[in-house]
């Protein structure tokens, strides 16, 4: 009986308070060049990602009018024509870490395979990548790059540019993670 | 004593589905709780776009400014009155030009020098940002001021001339908000300073005029809107042959051009011009905005 409790009072326990892994300054970019064109890229620096590695469950968000773009006139078009950026503010990413052991993760890096939802405009798209994991210090690193497409999310591109942003963006992330207390 | 022990068997196995299915819930509470948990935390502390797309609702300035490193050409063209009619084809032969060029050294900050047909008249303006519309702060502040130069008054018309009268300014305060993607609105109190008056053509002087402008925009589609805008000029004698001064018409903008055509009673596009002394009659123009 006394076995009985504790087992879930340890059970429970453990899954409340899962031990979770969190960044605020992700860094996700994205290329959508065509060569010869003005190159069409930003770099987001404030994606907030966290990952419970109790599970290898992972989510991340971020706004994207927070995206940067070289040229300032570029970033207003981007959020203005192309996202909607006022209705859609966010873009999410909810997601699972296959055979994650946070025990296993070291200073050399590990790919594992990372499979989720990516949530543009309002329209989900699944997504399955190879994702690069390890630790420096108390810091748990993660990249990972994929590709999505335009179409994909509903957005229209207008003929007379349509040579000058690529057909296959390249979307890649680089987050460094710390405990979360 | 069987029974007992069977019910304890029982009991125990209740305690275990009990404690399988707290399992579950929490498990599953933790699955939901990651994106709930980053929604909750996270807030948008960037600034709200720009609410209008060009540095003009029509001839009023708007709190669009140039990004900094941005250089901007414009040309401007005002055609005569429309009520001239197939005489002078709506006004198309007789066109006041402007050319602007534009640029910003630094962020906020975005000066301008210019010459326009009508008057002949040279000009110089800066704009400076002074704060951004956000979640934390509800409108766009910008502040603006222009010289402007005629250089077509004659002294042999004008015999007592002295150079400064050449002169007029204008200083405005700009206050414009975003309240949707589609429903833009700004207010202009403006000070103007003529050193000019001709009381050939005003009853009165009026050195120093106060006016307010206001104008808005609503977005038809992504590309394209609807501007409109309108100065009172509170300073204006009432037998004075000029105007207040509207402008209407659509913004088109294609990547790095935007396309202005207007309907304006004014001549003039430089703001001691068009607030000052407009003509009344509605004349055909257009903006043309290019960045490079």
């Amino acid at each position: 009986m006394k076995k009985v409790a504790i087992t879930l009072f340890l059970l429970v326990s453990f899954s409340t308070f899962a031990q979770k892994y969190y960044t605020k300054t992700g860094n996700t970019q994205f290329k959508a060049s065509v060569q010869a064109f003005e190159p069409v890229e930003a770099t987001n620096n404030s994606t907030t990602a966290i990952i419970n590695i109790n599970s290898g469950e992972i989510a991340s968000l971020l706004f994207v009018k927070a995206f940067n773009f070289r040229v300032a006139l570029m970033q207003e078009h981007f959020n203005e024509n192309y996202m909607d950026s006022g209705t859609f503010p966010k873009a999410t990413f909810k997601g699972l870490i296959s055979d994650f052991d946070f025990s296993e993760i070291s200073s050399t890096e590990k790919k594992l395979l990372l499979k989720g939802i990516l949530t543009v405009r309002g329209v989900e798209k699944k997504i399955e990548t190879l994702a690069t994991f390890s630790k420096n210090e108390d810091k748990l690193l993660m990249e990972a790059s994929f590709g999505v497409q335009p179409e994909d999310f509903n957005i229209k591109i207008p003929k007379i540019v349509s040579d000058k942003i690529a057909g296959t963006i390249n979307i890649s992330l680089a987050y460094e993670f710390i405990e979360k207390k | 004593m069987y029974y007992s022990i069977n019910n304890f068997i029982m009991f125990k196995k209740d305690l275990l589905i009990l404690c399988a299915f707290l399992f579950s819930i929490s498990s599953l509470f933790a699955q939901d709780d990651l994106l709930d948990e980053l929604n909750e935390n996270t807030q948008d502390s960037s600034y709200e776009m720009p609410a209008f797309k060009a540095m003009k609702i029509g001839n009023l300035q708007s709190t669009k400014m140039a990004d900094q490193g941005d250089f901007y050409l414009i040309v401007s063209h005002r055609f005569g009155p429309l009520k001239d009619g197939f005489d002078t084809f709506l006004g198309l032969d007789e066109a006041s030009t402007k050319i602007q060029l534009l640029y910003s050294f630094w962020e906020g900050v975005q000066f301008s020098i210019s010459r326009e047909s009508y008057n002949r008249t040279l000009a110089a303006s800066a704009k400076i940002r002074l704060a951004r519309q956000s979640k934390d702060f509800p409108v766009n502040l910008v502040t603006y001021a222009t010289v402007n130069r005629n250089t077509l008054i004659d002294e042999t018309i004008f015999p007592d001339l002295k150079s400064s009268d050449r002169q007029s300014y204008a200083t405005q305060l700009l206050v414009s908000r975003r309240f949707s993607d589609k429903f833009s609105f700004q207010l202009a109190p403006t000070y103007i300073r003529e050193n000019l008056q001709n009381l050939n053509v005003v009853p009165e002087e009026k050195f120093n005029q106060f006016a307010l402008g206001f104008g808005g925009r609503y977005k038809l589609s992504k590309r394209i809107s609807f501007n409109a805008e309108y100065v009172y000029n509170m300073s204006r004698a009432k037998s004075s042959p000029f105007d207040n001064s509207y402008a209407f018409g659509l913004d088109i903008e294609t990547g790095g051009h935007v396309f202005q055509l207007l309907f304006t009673n004014s001549q003039s596009s430089n703001e001691p011009g068009f607030m000052s002394s407009a003509e009344g009659d509605m004349v055909f123009g257009f903006n043309v905005v290019r960045v490079f």
